[in-house]
């Protein structure tokens, strides 16, 4: 994934943050790969739903190797982690998990408020209503 | 669903087909509702005005919601494409695989 981030600004940003021991980059592990081309056929094996893609599958492979959680607000690894039986335990968190992790109450509301703004991402009321959050 | 649940049988894939089918149901609902929002919301004369294979990307964005397709798809960089869905104001939806409420609203 780290090959997709082209400019320079956002490199900086990830170097720095590799600097500070807050990025990891993780490497090809063959035990990893199997798994991980399993997934990519698994999921995308319904053209109906949102696909995963090569660096997706391996994260969430990854996770299931070395037990992180995965991030990515792509539904379809969360679908796949709750209904796959080789992916169950897989923790897979979208931004509002995160943001929920981080913060309660009116810091939260406001939180999710800035970060829709500064993002452009949106969460569904019904997603809102599931955390609580409205 | 029956040729998904075959070809997962012939792979030795086992599935849980009772919440497969209950989540992919509520998630197809909110990925209507994702797509019309992405329509409405989206600035079209900024889109509009924007040059090739710029234009088509953020069309395809709107419809699809998948900037790594649109990114690979007219090869334009993740990073600007993302600068440029923020200026066209096109929304990353985040959508809940639960279908006990209606999907309006955001």
């Amino acid at each position: 994934m780290f090959s997709e981030i082209k400019r320079e600004p956002a490199r900086s940003f990830a170097f720095a943050l590799a600097a500070e021991r807050r990025l990891l980059v993780v490497p090809r592990l063959e035990a990893v790969d199997a798994l991980a081309l399993r997934v990519l056929e698994l999921v995308n094996a319904d053209p109906s739903l949102p696909p995963i893609d090569p660096p997706e599958a391996y994260a969430l492979a990854f996770a299931k190797h070395a037990g992180p959680p995965l991030l990515t607000d792509n539904a379809s690894p969360k679908l796949a982690s709750l209904t796959l039986e080789e992916l169950k335990g897989v923790e897979v968190l979208d931004s509002l998990d995160v943001l929920r992790a981080l913060y309660s109450g009116e810091t939260l509301l406001r939180a999710v408020r800035e970060f829709a703004e500064d993002t452009g991402v949106r969460f569904s009321a019904r997603r809102l209503r599931e955390l609580g959050v409205a | 669903m029956e040729l998904l649940k075959r070809l997962f049988e012939e792979k030795g894939v086992r599935v849980d087909w009772e919440a497969y089918e209950r989540l992919t149901a509520a998630l197809r609902e909110e990925l209507e509702w994702a797509r019309e929002l992405r329509r409405r919301e989206a600035d079209w004369s900024y889109i509009e005005s924007r040059p090739e294979p710029l234009r088509t990307a953020l069309k395809l964005l709107v419809e699809t919601g998948d900037l790594k397709l649109a990114s690979k798809l007219c090869s334009i960089p993740l990073d600007e494409l993302n600068e440029e869905r923020i200026k066209a104001k096109i929304p990353i939806v985040v959508v809940s695989l639960k279908g006990d409420e209606a999907p309006e609203g955001a």
